[in-house]
């Protein structure tokens, strides 16, 4: 499914994937900027605070009661980081307007006009943020912050990234830290929001169907003021690691948690990732897989065992929940299955199941308009614009061979373990 | 038979196969197709009987799921997700409460993977070995759940609820509970639960009605159709506790309140009204645009949405909702203080009709998706119930049924709250 992109401003692109086939229209705006450590958690807490209140709609309750009323549009923000970039969003999926048939309908306007309305409104519509207001999302950020830990799995994967690359940009979290928050004052927020228009990259997401010319128009309406100091994207690649760092915490948890971390040695910028992203469906990515079939399945150490890869920073988190007592075994597994694709161990049967596995993976994009545009978002970081069909096509092309010499490139950086010191059952603590 | 819903757009197949099993088809044009296998069979079906059996079964705390793991194991060696692997579909399973649930979505070849499909569930195969081996995985299942916050909030609520339910006992199981499990058993309640009559299949996609029943003509066998009594035990209106609590590894304290409900209705229709009418209520009450979260919210008492669940089956009953914050008891005092007064000073017209409209919305949305069309099908058909009426049945409630279920669902004896607090720190 292909995008048209038209530009609106310096900068500023309007993105539409047209299909008829949903009943509900998605729009995003985002805001693409460096992720820097001075600015990682004021930039995080910026939609958390224009969400609380407009000029219009003071507060929650009243934004939720308009959303509510266009058919319980949702309008979310969410603040993430792609390779060194740091992504604040606000993400909207509405009804089609044809729906609208309830007998309920107190509409008077269109749905997707009043969407629209309520993104300008957030967006843009503050003179001034209220200190109550900012004071209340600090402590929301750094409750959000904190409550990482509650979710060892991601925990996991996240502290791997974290020490792994704690003197490179990629290292700091796209929300801070909390003694950053605690720092925020309310100038410092309403100023590096203004900055946060004028110089970021915007990318406007459409999946749907509508009246293009009008979206454009009232796209270009919103988005239309002075624009300055555009940032640059960067993210700066670590091809391999150079020793291996070691690092284990105490949680007062029952399961161990074992993260590995590589350097990959290949980005979605150098044109033939492609060979990556199979080799690690073959590696780590789906049920048949070299850690499925054998981490889990052979020697039953583990219930889940995969990878989380980072296409434009270059890295690879492998992550398992095992007996604390198992570490050792599961990690030279995992190695030693890394060892067998380097090697050539790879059978042609594995290589056409990870193969239509991804086929079917990108294939099924199609049908999510937030995985379509979390597609196009990453090929944009990457200064690449190519459909998912574009993709499939280089997939098939893929041989053994390429799938050794990319193996090849992978180093091991970083071994994380969470040591859980609980013993098992439910026992209170 | 074949239906439409000029509303929603949409239709449906559904055939009473030969076989005894019930096929329903949703034509569906999207690039991915789904289609779900599924067993009335769950956590809650540990004490059992069938046809004129003269005793019970008492099977093992977390055998469904057991069970389910198992089916992906096969007689010829070779393990289903690698059946799946050449034809390219993505294949899962999950067990709940309630059902056992086998399934796959692919943009190609879907006929091929559909017998894969009913072929592998219709073929059990367990060895001790085999058996041992899962052992192993699913212990590390459980740990991993063990570990979750959530997921131990969740049960303490239940736990606190119930007394005698088996609602109140992990879907897993537990590491000792599945050390019992043997190839008997599981052959017991796979013979038990997994007979056609007690099964369905939905598929949704670019699929037809002759193309699937020429795959089950092919693949499925004809069963006698066998009558399953599974027995849960009776629960009193009251909760067991109204209170639990634990220490874990969180950053602050997580809550939950359960309002507990034994008024399960048999009338389908019935049943599924106030299903809708809970909801609805659940969003005037707890929703964000409900004064009780601003209140909390803006005092800092919460630090984000209010997750509200509720369930509404032929088998429990409950609505529950929570969150994170300093002060549980504080939210549970401020829940009781707004409960009554709502009740007495009566819900806002205006709120009422948004939030019908906020379920109207949010059923239309779910038939964006194959997965989701599918999976809640199946969820109606098991509930004997269809979901096409279902939309009309959000459109029939007014707002004195809403009011009379504020007043009848919720009275003191019903409430329990839950709590995680995190575990002390202490000096090293």
């Amino acid at each position: 499914m292909s995008v048209r992109r038209k530009q609106i401003a310096e900068s500023i692109f309007l993105n539409i994937i047209e299909t008829d086939k949903f009943k509900t229209n998605y729009i995003s705006v985002n805001f693409i900027t460096r992720l820097d450590k001075q600015t990682a958690s004021l930039n995080a807490l910026i939609p958390m605070v224009l969400k609380r209140g407009t000029k219009n709609f003071p507060n929650i309750a009243k934004i939720s009661e308009k959303l509510e009323d266009l058919y319980d549009a949702s309008l979310n923000e969410r603040a993430y980081k792609r390779g060194e970039n740091q992504i604040i969003s606000f993400v909207s999926s509405s009804l089609n307007n044809k729906y609208s048939l309830d007998n309920t309908d107190i509409l008077s306007t269109d749905i997707l006009s009043g969407i629209i309305d309520m993104f300008a409104e957030i967006i843009f519509n503050h003179d001034e943020f209220k200190a109550e207001y900012v004071e209340s999302e600090k402590n929301n950020l750094i409750d959000n912050i904190k409550a990482e830990i509650n979710n060892k799995t991601a925990y996991a994967v996240t502290r791997c990234q974290e020490v792994m690359c704690e003197n490179e940009v990629y290292g700091t979290s796209p929300f801070g830290k909390v003694e950053d928050v605690e720092k925020i004052s309310v100038e410092q927020l309403f100023a590096q929001y203004k900055k946060l228009l004028c110089e970021s990259i915007i990318e406007i997401y459409f999946v749907g169907t509508c009246d293009f010319d009008d979206l454009f128009k009232k796209m270009s309406n919103i988005f239309s003021y002075e624009r300055k100091n555009i940032i640059k994207l960067n993210t700066n690649v670590i091809r391999s690691a150079e020793k291996i760092k070691e690092y284990t915490e105490d949680q007062p948890v029952t399961q161990g948690k074992l993260s590995l971390g590589f350097r990959t040695g290949s980005v979605l910028p150098d044109g033939d990732y492609f060979k990556f992203v199979l080799f690690n469906e073959l590696y780590a990515g789906s049920p048949t897989s070299k850690l499925f079939m054998n981490v889990r399945e052979k020697l039953s150490l583990c219930y889940y065992c995969r990878s989380v890869p980072e296409p434009i920073k270059g890295v690879m988190i492998v992550s398992s929940g095992i007996e604390v007592a198992n570490k050792e075994l599961a990690q030279s597994e995992i190695l030693l299955q890394l060892e067998n694709v380097k090697n050539g161990v790879i059978t042609d049967e594995e290589l056409s199941s990870a193969k239509n596995s991804i086929i079917n993976k990108y294939q099924e994009l199609s049908d999510s308009p937030a995985l379509l545009e979390s597609w196009y978002i990453g090929r944009m970081l990457a200064g690449l614009t190519d459909s998912p069909e574009k993709a499939i096509e280089q997939i098939k092309t893929v041989t053994i061979d390429d799938l050794i010499q990319i193996a090849k490139k992978i180093t091991l950086d970083t071994i994380y373990f969470m040591n859980g010191t609980l013993k098992g059952g439910n026992e209170n603590v | 038979m074949f239906k439409e819903s000029k509303l929603l757009n949409e239709k449906y197949y559904h055939v009473k196969h030969k076989s005894g099993l019930n096929i329903y088809i949703f034509p569906k044009d999207l690039t991915t197709s789904y289609a779900v296998f599924g067993t009335r069979y769950g956590s809650i079906d540990n004490k059992f009987r069938f046809n004129n059996e003269t005793d019970y079964t008492v099977v093992p705390d977390g055998i469904a799921h057991f069970l389910e793991h198992k089916m992906f194991e096969n007689e010829d060696g070779e393990d289903t997700f690698a059946k799946f692997a050449r034809t390219g579909a993505s294949a899962n399973a999950y067990t709940s409460f309630n059902m056992t649930v086998y399934l796959f979505s692919c943009t190609d070849r879907f006929y091929d993977s559909l017998e894969i499909l009913l072929d592998y569930v219709t073929h059990p195969y367990f060895t001790p070995q085999t058996v041992e081996k899962e052992q192993g995985i699913i212990s590390q299942e459980i740990r991993m759940g063990e570990d979750n916050p959530g997921r131990s909030l969740l049960y303490g609520t239940l736990q606190a609820m119930y007394e005698k339910h088996n609602v109140r006992i992990e879907i897993a199981g537990t590491v000792e509970s599945i050390s019992e499990i043997t190839a008997d058993v599981l052959y017991k309640c796979y013979n038990t639960f997994y007979n056609f009559s007690n099964m369905a299949l939905c598929v949704s996609g670019n699929v037809t009605l002759d193309e699937v029943v020429a795959v089950a003509d092919k693949i499925l066998p004809e069963q006698p159709e066998i009558k399953i009594e599974s027995v849960y035990d009776k629960e009193d209106a009251k909760v067991f506790n109204n209170y639990f609590t634990k220490k874990m590894q969180v950053s602050k304290p997580l809550f939950s309140i359960g309002i507990k409900d034994v008024q399960i209705i048999r009338d389908t229709k019935e049943r599924m009204k106030k299903s809708a009418g809970m909801a609805i209520l659940n969003s005037i009450l707890y929703g964000k645009s409900s004064p009780f979260f601003n209140e909390l919210y803006e005092e800092g008492l919460i630090s984000g949405p209010l997750d509200c669940w509720n369930e509404h089956n032929k088998a429990f009953s409950f609505t529950m909702f929570s969150g994170e914050s300093n002060d549980p008891d504080e939210i549970f005092k401020r829940f009781k203080k707004y409960i009554y007064v709502m009740q007495n000073a009566g819900i806002h017209g205006a709120d009422f009709n948004r939030c019908k409209r906020v379920l109207y919305a949010n059923t239309v949305k779910s038939f964006d998706s194959t997965d989701d069309i599918a999976n809640n099908f199946l969820n109606f058909i098991f509930e004997d119930g269809d979901i096409f009426d279902f939309v009309d049945i959000v459109s029939q409630i007014d707002y004195n049924y809403i009011m009379d279920l504020l007043l009848e669902m919720y009275k003191e004896d019903y409430y329990s709250l839950a709590t995680i607090y995190p575990i002390e720190v202490t000096a090293e």
